[in-house]
């Protein structure tokens, strides 16, 4: 039988047919318990705990639903339920405390001190879960949620599977598990292989849900909505009316803090081989039949596949690598990369990175696809613009002062002004027939008021109710590590004349290079 | 008394200057600018002696949610009174530089200009965007005016639990003639079905008791055992009073006599066995209320097939 749900929702829970209101009803969550590793990190503060706090202010989590956290530090469950109502209250987004709520919330929250190394953790966890199905009415389902250091995923994985918690208990069947872990899976194409197959040998591959908060954004989600929900834009959505794509995700802040973590992954490895190539991937997939998880990933897959794997010397011409020196961010002095806390003052890490793409199958031959990314931009900003191809014809060549016909854009704004925007020509008012372009835009939060939930509220809720649309699957992230493998090791062989733009600018002048090769030139945003 | 000749070009015309002016302290400024938000047309029937300032807060909550062109017809008792005039309603949302503005008619006018009236909103609306009629005057439906103002909208929107308001029978008449209709007494429960669905999962309960505060049913309760009746039917659902003072709302819900809810203002407790919990339910103000019933513009069956079944 169907779940009660939204009408796009895909979840197979279990209730009564003749009580569901899908015109009216949210999807809501089964009766489980969330088991959050890393407990005491900044992601279970600043994300989760909000996250399943503000699901719980819409009614949406099941009675008896509990939050067991683990880390190594020592503290009892009235401490954790302490920070994590401190936690709540300050990092809870546009939405209020009830403080009634919150008294009700935290009889569910509860904490386990345990090392990830250390085998007997597991087994008090085992018992701790089986008291907590028993108190909580929780069915014994169980969402294990590894906001933890990557290099602990598999060792995780197999500590849980080592006192069976990866499958339902005896006596039963119903019951079910799964675990949920954070980008970066792996750091390369080998060692993703490498976790991939640590963490199958445990849980079923249904069962792991890899988090792209990036696909949990609305606006992204919207972009489904926007080429499938509309007759108008589908049959120009290819390489016969596209000229070419840009994917934009820049950052106006620098590392802050996060120098030490960033200098080893680099914006290629951070942004670009996860977030933005499921963002392309979602630009220039093909329609799934329907819109059930397996057939929109499926989809996905199949489109990241189809990317053009890079010859060694290729690359030179279709990527570039950036690190940002000192500059000015409006009236601000900011500091170069490596004058950074935390950072080697010789690094070579990629603060900013460009790759053109390009997608082999019918619909996108020929096509590029630039993406880039990169801190210390001039602002914050991410989008895609679809530039169409001009009219066959310049009939108002001279209104335009000789140059070509002004191409159609159409722009995808994913933050921070959600939106869309067609770009098109039209005729100053006056005599004569003078040309220019003008801009037609919808506005999210003009035409829905309405809260959007995090990404964090939406990607939980998926998992808890077993919805994996929205997850990257082992091939997606197989295909994407494969995309951008040659780029890796081919930046590995060089040595960089970094830093190579100033903070506060739009990147190398490599970078433009790269686009005026093709004929083009970077958007301004 | 003043009787003015409307004509919906010149309130369009009116509308246009309005933008001009509002938007000039912000261009002589170089501000960031203002945003025309407009996501459908609104149109309100009210009682002039209902408290105006409490009306203008919920459509201003509610522009928020939905930028809408609003107009709202507020109709007097007398003779020969006929009036217009336009304003804007600006917000700027938090963390954003640009203001977002809906434009708002408001027509005043005696119940004798009501076909003027339905002749100058007509041509009010915005083409190609839903219309929604609220239906908050007591006075169209006791002119049995109602089917004159049906044509102005996609759906009308009603609140049977309102003195005045159209009952069951007119509800169910307009049903009858294919018109899509609301009733926010219908969404009033809408978290507490919701519940309930969520609380049963696929367990088909013996019995379920609606029991209501009050001397009488109150539409809520009605819904709700329709509802249930409907959805459940192997399962026996009755209503019966809690006795006290109350207005007929559902005031305790048992399930199988193992579950019980208590909903209360805007939450309810419910017990399930040892465990006992605090769920929100939402503020039940008019403004959530209408916010979430502006988003349905189709037939809504589960609610009509509630009403069939009172109606019965």
């Amino acid at each position: 039988m169907p779940r009660l749900s939204a009408p796009f929702a895909t979840v197979n829970v279990m209730s009564l047919e003749g009580l569901e209101d899908p015109l009216r009803f949210s999807k809501k969550a089964p009766p489980c318990a969330v088991v959050i590793y890393g407990a005491n990190g900044d992601l279970t503060k600043r994300k989760l705990m909000p996250a399943l706090y503000r699901l719980a202010f819409e009614g949406r989590l099941a009675p008896g639903f509990a939050v067991v956290g683990v880390s190594r530090t020592a503290m009892s469950n009235e401490e954790f339920r302490a920070r994590m109502r401190e936690s709540v209250m300050k990092f809870l987004e546009d939405s209020p405390f009830d403080e009634q709520l919150w008294i009700s919330f935290e009889q569910g929250l509860t904490y386990v001190a345990g090392d990830v190394g250390v085998p007997e953790s597991y087994g008090v966890l085992a018992s701790h879960l089986a008291s907590v199905t028993a108190n909580r009415q929780t069915d014994g389902n169980v969402l294990f949620y590894l906001s933890t250091q990557p290099s602990q995923y598999a060792q995780i994985a197999e500590g849980l599977g080592s006192v069976g918690l990866n499958r339902a208990p005896a006596g039963n069947p119903e019951a079910w598990r799964r675990i949920v872990i954070e980008k970066p899976f792996g750091h390369d194409l080998v060692s993703a292989g490498v976790l991939n197959s640590r963490l199958q040998a445990v849980f079923n591959e249904r069962d792991i849900y890899r988090i792209d908060h990036y696909l949990g954004k609305e606006t992204v989600q919207n972009i489904m909505a926007f080429r499938f929900g509309n007759g108008i834009f589908e049959p120009l959505w290819n390489r016969t009316y596209v000229d070419h794509v840009q994917i934009t995700a820049a950052e106006s802040i620098g590392v802050e803090g996060r120098g030490a973590y960033y200098q080893e992954a680099g914006a290629l490895r951070d942004m670009i081989q996860n977030h933005l190539l499921q963002v392309l991937a979602t630009v220039a997939m093909e329609p799934a039949a329907s819109f059930t998880s397996d057939a929109v990933r499926d989809e996905r897959a199949k489109l990241l596949r189809a990317i053009r794997i890079m010859r060694p010397d290729q690359v030179a011409d279709n990527a570039v690598a950036g690190q940002y020196g000192p500059g000015r961010a409006g009236s601000e002095q900011v500091p170069g990369f490596r004058q950074e806390k935390g950072v080697d003052p010789h690094a070579s890490t990629d603060t900013y990175a460009a790759v053109t793409f390009l997608v082999d199958n019918w619909r996108w031959s020929g096509v590029p696809f630039y993406i880039r990314t990169g801190k210390a931009l001039p602002k914050r900003v991410t989008e895609i613009a679809i530039q169409f191809r001009t009219a066959p014809l310049a009939m108002f060549r001279k209104a335009t002062a000789g140059a070509e016909a002004i191409p159609n854009v159409l722009i995808l704004r994913i933050q921070p002004e959600e939106g869309i925007s067609l770009r098109f020509a039209s005729k100053r008012p006056g005599s004569g027939m003078q040309i220019r372009p003008v801009s037609m835009d919808f506005n999210y939060g003009s035409s829905f008021g309405e809260r959007s939930p995090s990404a964090y509220e939406t990607l939980l809720l998926d998992a808890i109710t077993g919805d994996a649309t929205l997850y990257t699957r082992q091939d997606m992230v197989d295909a994407s590590w494969t995309a951008v493998q040659p780029i890796l090791d081919y930046w590995h062989m060089q040595k960089f004349d970094f830093p190579n733009y100033a903070a506060g600018s739009w990147g190398p002048a490599a970078s433009d290079e790269m686009l005026r090769r093709w004929g083009h030139e970077w958007r301004r945003p | 008394m003043s009787c003015e000749i409307i004509k919906p070009d010149r309130i369009l015309k009116e509308l246009g200057e309005l933008w001009s002016d509002t938007a000039k302290p912000e261009v002589e400024s170089n501000g960031d600018g203002l945003l025309r938000a407009c996501a459908m047309t609104l149109i309100s029937f009210v009682d002039d002696e209902e408290d105006p300032m409490a009306l203008g807060e919920t459509l201003a909550l509610l522009m928020r949610e939905h930028p809408s062109r609003s107009i709202v017809v507020r109709l007097r008792e007398g003779e020969d009174f006929l009036e217009s005039r336009v304003l804007a309603q600006c917000w700027k949302p938090f963390g954003h530089r640009k203001q977002i503005c809906c434009e708002q008619v408001e027509l005043t006018a005696t119940m004798n200009h009501l076909q003027d009236v339905a002749s100058v909103v007509g041509p009010l609306a915005v083409p190609d965007l839903p219309r929604l009629i609220l239906l908050r005057s007591a006075r169209v439906v006791r002119a049995g005016a109602l089917r004159k103002i049906l044509p102005l909208g996609d759906k009308i929107i009603v609140d049977s639990a309102r003195p005045g308001a159209p009952g069951f029978g007119e509800l169910g008449a307009l049903l009858d003639s294919g018109q899509i209709a609301g009733d926010l007494a219908w969404t009033r429960i809408t978290e507490l079905r919701a519940l309930i669905a969520h609380l049963l999962g696929d367990t088909v309960p013996k019995s379920i008791t609606i029991e209501y505060a009050g001397r009488e049913a109150g539409p809520e309760t009605r819904y709700l055992e329709a509802w249930l009746a409907g959805g459940l039917p192997e399962t026996a659902v009755r209503i019966r009073g809690a006795g006290g003072e109350g207005n007929g709302w559902p005031a305790v819900i048992r399930i199988d006599e193992t579950t019980v809810i208590r909903p209360g203002d805007g939450c309810a407790e419910i017990e399930m066995g040892h465990l006992k919990e605090h769920v929100s339910l939402g503020t039940g103000k008019d403004d959530e209320l209408l916010n979430a019933e502006l988003k349905i513009v189709v037939h809504d069956p589960v609610f009509e097939r509630a009403l069939n079944r009172i109606t019965a």
